[in-house]
């Protein structure tokens, strides 16, 4: 188990700089989501992380060693691959097996180790197998198994489970976290499926363009995002957004409708401005709110999401209770007040607390 | 009323004919589909007449007496065998030494040109240094020289090496040469198909370069490894240009040169002592390909050349 340190780590392809200078601190133990929409860069700094990727510039320190011009083996990492890079000519046993021999390990520790590994991830029965013999979940598991046989100071998880299908996902997702509680062991994992990223890690950081967006724990993410694109990007369905300008009586939409202020907010100088309100937090009325006209009705049996167009913006609510809506029929909304977050309109970042 | 359940009796009747239909047209389908299979299979055997014919002419050739060989109309099956021509072909030759030599220089040019071809096909694959590119088009230019421009400057060079009627011009030609480029080609482009994703994770696992070639990347490329070591045989093994230019003793000659010495006092071809040579210097190839025919294919296969 180490820290995990970033210093101004930049990286240029040519003149294109795809990370543009990060510094991030990965404490001991934590488990850490790297997260961000295609090609914003999260691959890029895990591999950074690994060695398989060299650094134009800044450094990189694990366990206070500095690692930047040190090879992958050299700095006590170990990977899961998007497309598990299982040895296919190997079993099993010999594919998790295989680090730990080539670095000197006897027969009967490498045989013990695998025996462990095995043992916690449920691969016994396996231990013989080839890779081509195994399901799309067994071959995660054994990549798996492949990283914790040599309890490496910092696991790296590249999109480790894109390539399994929806409810496989969620049962993986639940295993690696089982994981990471049993052994401690520092996690960096990469994803572009922020509800994975939710749900797995003590710590996200969102990546937009090669830039630390907003880094913290999931929740503080979520309720105080620093600007409107983690705002969007985190919660799903994702924030509501809606133009208009801050005046006196509240927030005016383009529409010339008037949503209502926290009172908190009230300082806030007048002018141009993002409104935004997650789906959950705009509730729906028949007597009072504003006016709004519902386009589409999707139950999914615990909530009911419901598309409505308010002005030139469509706006989607989150409702708990199973609403008797029909499209084209008008609803009046009321958003939570308190649970209201403004965004500068020309910068993105928030406004206010 | 009355109509409708008169429509009602009439029903089966009225369902009947499609059933039929449906019964005849799967019946004419599946005679349809005889009919195409014997055709395919028709047209596959005309078209294996030119390659199996030259074969059983070869073979059967072999057991005749000269004279029958050249009888008209032609005897597809030998009326009289003589098998004496086998011995015949020993007599006349050091065949069985020309047998060890084709053999062994043919061995040592599949294993060299494996050993090259790997290590070359991967470095073009994997290995980034400048001007890469530049250089494997300058190495698959050496496939259109044809080996006739090549081999009065490799004369002099092999003659000032002291090696002109020895087999070493056999064995490194070859494998410095034209069929070793075809295998880097090959090789190369199964490299370059292998996910690199293996050998990141096998830099991570703590191997370095050299390593993951003979560990990851070289198992891995058997079915490529299989053909290279097919084609190149075969290369070797009918490589007749050179041994006539390189070697001059009977006792130093590979198969090919070795079947055109057949020959009665005036220099007049013994046609069924040759043939039946032929016979034996075709028969190992007949047989390697037959066992690891499967291998071949998938082997062009997996190197994108079917």
């Amino acid at each position: 188990m180490a820290e995990v340190l970033l210093s101004n780590v930049r990286k240029s392809y040519g003149r294109t700089d795809v990370i543009h200078g990060i510094d991030l601190t990965i404490r001991d133990g934590d488990f850490v989501a790297l997260v961000g929409p295609s090609g914003c860069g999260k691959s890029t700094l895990l591999r950074m992380v690994a060695g398989l990727e060299a650094i134009t510039h800044g450094d990189i320190s694990i366990g206070g060693r500095v690692v930047t011009d040190l090879d992958p083996k050299e700095r006590d990492i170990a990977m899961v691959f998007q497309n598990y890079a299982l040895y296919p000519h190997m079993t099993v046993a010999a594919n998790m097996g295989f680090s730990l021999e080539h670095r000197g390990g006897s027969k009967t520790q490498v045989a013990e180790r695998v025996r462990w590994a095995a043992g916690i991830l449920g691969l016994e029965q396996l231990l013989e197998r080839y890779p081509r013999q195994l399901s799309g979940g067994q071959r995660q598991r054994v990549a798996m198994g492949r990283a914790i046989v040599r309890d490496p100071q910092v696991f790296l998880f590249d999109e480790p489970l894109s390539n399994l299908d929806a409810k496989l996902r969620i049962v993986m997702r639940g295993e690696i976290k089982t994981l990471h509680q049993k052994l401690k062991t520092t996690t960096i994992y990469v994803t572009h499926d922020q509800v994975e990223a939710m749900t797995m890690a003590d710590t996200v950081v969102v990546l937009n363009a090669g830039r630390v967006e907003q880094a913290g724990p999931p929740l503080e993410l979520y309720d105080h995002p620093a600007n409107q694109f983690v705002a969007g990007f985190i919660g799903s369905p994702s924030m509501n957004f809606i133009a208009g300008t801050i005046t006196a009586d509240g927030f005016s939409t383009s529409a010339g409708a008037v949503l209502p202020l926290p009172e908190s907010e009230n300082r806030l100088p007048h002018g141009p401005a993002i409104y935004g309100v997650r789906p959950e937090h705009l509730a729906l009325s028949t007597d009072s709110g504003i006016p709004a006209q519902v386009l589409l009705v999707e139950p999914t049996g615990s909530e009911t999401q419901v598309t409505v167009q308010l002005g030139g913006t469509r706006l989607v609510c989150m409702l708990r209770e199973r609403a008797a809506l029909t499209p084209g029929s008008t609803v009046q909304l009321q958003p939570r007040v308190d649970s209201v977050h403004l965004f500068d309109a020309a910068s993105g970042k928030r406004l206010g607390a | 009323m009355k109509n409708a359940e008169s429509k009602r009796r009439a029903a089966p009747s009225f369902l009947a004919p499609p059933r039929r239909a449906r019964r005849d047209a799967a019946g004419l389908g599946a005679i349809s589909a005889a009919r195409a299979r014997l055709l395919i299979y028709g047209g596959m055997c005309v078209l294996l007449i030119p390659f199996v014919f030259p074969t059983w002419w070869m073979v059967t050739s072999s057991i005749k007496p000269a004279s029958d060989i050249f009888a008209f109309p032609p005897q597809l099956l030998p009326t009289h065998t003589d098998w004496s021509t086998y011995a015949q072909v020993f007599k006349l030759q050091p065949f069985g030494q020309q047998y060890w030599n084709s053999a062994y220089i043919a061995a040592l040019v599949t294993v060299g040109t494996m050993a090259v071809s790997s290590l070359a096909g991967y470095a073009f694959a994997r290995v980034r240094f400048p001007g890469a590119n530049a250089l494997f088009m300058v190495v698959l230019l050496g496939l259109l020289i044809p080996a006739e421009v090549t081999i009065v400057p490799l004369f002099q060079l092999f003659r000032r090496l002291g090696m002109v009627n020895t087999h070493w011009p056999l064995i490194l030609i070859p494998i410095f040469g034209a069929p070793s480029v075809f295998a880097t080609f090959v090789m190369r482009q199964f490299f370059i198909a292998l996910p690199v994703e293996l050998e990141e994770a096998a830099r991570v696992d703590g191997l370095g370069r050299f390593t993951i070639f003979r560990k990851i990347a070289l198992p891995l490329a058997r079915p490529a490894l299989a053909s290279v070591a097919i084609f190149t045989f075969l290369h070797s093994w009918n490589l007749y240009l050179e041994p006539i230019v390189f070697l001059s003793s009977a006792h130093m000659f590979t198969l090919p040169q070795a079947l055109t010495h057949f020959t009665d006092a005036y220099g007049g071809p013994l046609w069924n002592v040759q043939l039946a040579a032929a016979t034996l210097t075709a028969l190992p190839v007949l047989i390697v390909f037959v066992v690891a025919q499967k291998q071949f294919v998938e082997g062009l296969a997996h190197t994108g050349l079917k």
